[in-house]
């Protein structure tokens, strides 16, 4: 009988501190009254499966301060916990025999979410397993986003590395294809990556602060 | 001179009666007897004598003054004060200045000191004819009214420049507080989820190194 009102006890005790970890206070006030109950049940659920919540916090908050109807917050809410859960097995397969991080499923499931396939996603994660993911993976989705090859953009990156290159310096190395392929001649993906190449472990870094080139937003 | 006349002269000597003079000699008469006693008079005390009368008064006022109404005295009355300056020191003061203000920051992202595990960011929208404009996003909770742009000279360029923690962000300016868009300039855009084919902008912010919304 003192145990179970024990165990009670540190129920009461222990549920607001468990909330206010798992960010779910951060919720109350924002997200719409009718979504609460199913996105409090997903991060339930995520916590209960050990995978990272900030992501799906973040969500909920970003889909109710655009106004989303319940039914749709839900519903991306939804999938970010099955991104989480694909990029929890990715890393796992990608670093067997090593606690797998919150830092790197969540890395991974923005990457995923940017459009990387688990493949090069899982190759990236194994060529450097002890590092933090996420400028090897955004430069891959860089170079995928301005139309390089996936595996060859990704085979660019390794030798980058496998050179010396670590952390934001990858970022730099995609910065410096896109700058090969927009200079004149008619110059092709395949050629940029190559000149890219060449030039390893050497590229340009941004010795001073990066400013905008230029403004092009939306005229009113 | 004009010569006085002998009558009146012998008046003023008490050897003629005044009576016996005309008008006008009675009352000449009478002008200098006036004026003869006014000099006949003892004067009081000297110039100097009276000055320094006037300041012994003054100090016995003082001492039978409080101490907050001397104070009070003290602190406001004007008072000559005097620099002297050696000419080296004068143009190490004028080097000091001219070195403040070109190194001074003109950005305020030199004022910013992010810690080791911050970046500088810089947010930077072409919003001609905004009223407001803000960015909104994973930095923020996604909460509106904390991170403002601004357009001192209203030419429509709008920008603010903000420490972030490291890493990556997802973002969206809102303008004149309901209209959701893109950051036009940010290179690096991902689905928002949502089902409407919206995209929020990517920002990765560099360790303690400045960043850039778009960093390409």
């Amino acid at each position: 009988m003192k145990s179970a009102l024990a165990l009670c006890l540190a129920c009461v005790v222990w549920s607001p501190s468990l909330s206010a970890q798992h960010g779910q206070h951060r919720l109350q006030g924002r997200v719409p009254e009718a979504a609460r109950p199913a996105i409090d049940s997903i991060i339930a659920t995520a916590v209960a499966e050990s995978l990272p919540t900030e992501p799906l916090v973040q969500k909920a908050l970003e889909g109710s301060e655009k106004g989303v109807p319940p039914d749709r917050l839900i519903g991306a809410v939804r999938r970010g916990l099955s991104q989480l859960r694909e990029a929890r097995i990715i890393v796992a397969r990608a670093v067997p025999g090593q606690p797998v991080a919150a830092g790197h499923v969540a890395a991974v499931s923005a990457a995923l979410a940017r459009g990387l396939s688990p493949a090069i996603v899982e190759r990236l994660l194994t060529v450097a397993p002890n590092e933090p993911p996420v400028p090897a993976l955004h430069a891959a989705a860089d170079l995928v986003a301005h139309g390089f090859d996936p595996d060859s953009a990704t085979d660019l990156l390794v030798d980058a590395h496998n050179k010396g290159l670590h952390g934001d310096r990858l970022l730099d190395v995609a910065s410096a294809a896109d700058q090969e392929l927009q200079r004149a001649g008619g110059r092709t993906h395949a050629d940029a990556l190559a000149k890219v190449r060449a030039m390893l472990p050497n590229v340009p870094s941004p010795a001073t602060p990066v400013t905008h080139r230029g403004s092009s937003g939306t005229k009113l | 001179m004009n010569p006085i006349d002998p009558r009146l002269q012998e008046a003023l000597d008490g050897e003629r009666d005044p009576g016996e003079l005309s008008a006008d000699q009675r009352e000449a008469y009478h002008r200098l007897m006036n004026a003869g006693a006014l000099l006949a008079t003892t004067p009081v005390g000297s110039v100097a004598d009276r000055v320094m009368a006037e300041v012994r008064a003054h100090s016995l006022q003082v001492q039978h003054a409080g101490h907050t109404a001397r104070a009070v005295r003290w602190l406001t009355r004007p008072r000559a004060v005097t620099f002297r300056l050696k000419p080296l020191w004068t143009l190490g003061v004028a080097a000091a200045g001219l070195a403040a203000i070109l190194l001074l920051p003109g950005e305020p992202s030199r004022l910013l000191s992010p810690g080791a595990a911050e970046g500088v960011a810089r947010f930077v929208g072409n919003f001609p004819g905004a009223r407001s404009v803000e960015v909104v996003g994973s930095f923020n909770n996604w909460s509106r009214g904390s991170l403002h742009l601004e357009d001192e000279n209203h030419d429509g360029i709008w920008h603010v420049t903000t420490v972030l923690p490291a890493g990556q962000h997802e973002y969206m300016f809102v303008i004149d507080g309901e209209r959701w868009v893109a950051d036009p300039l940010a290179g690096r855009y991902v689905d928002d989820g949502f089902g409407a084919g919206r995209q929020n902008s990517v920002l990765i912010v560099r360790r303690n190194t400045a960043a850039d919304a778009t960093p390409q």
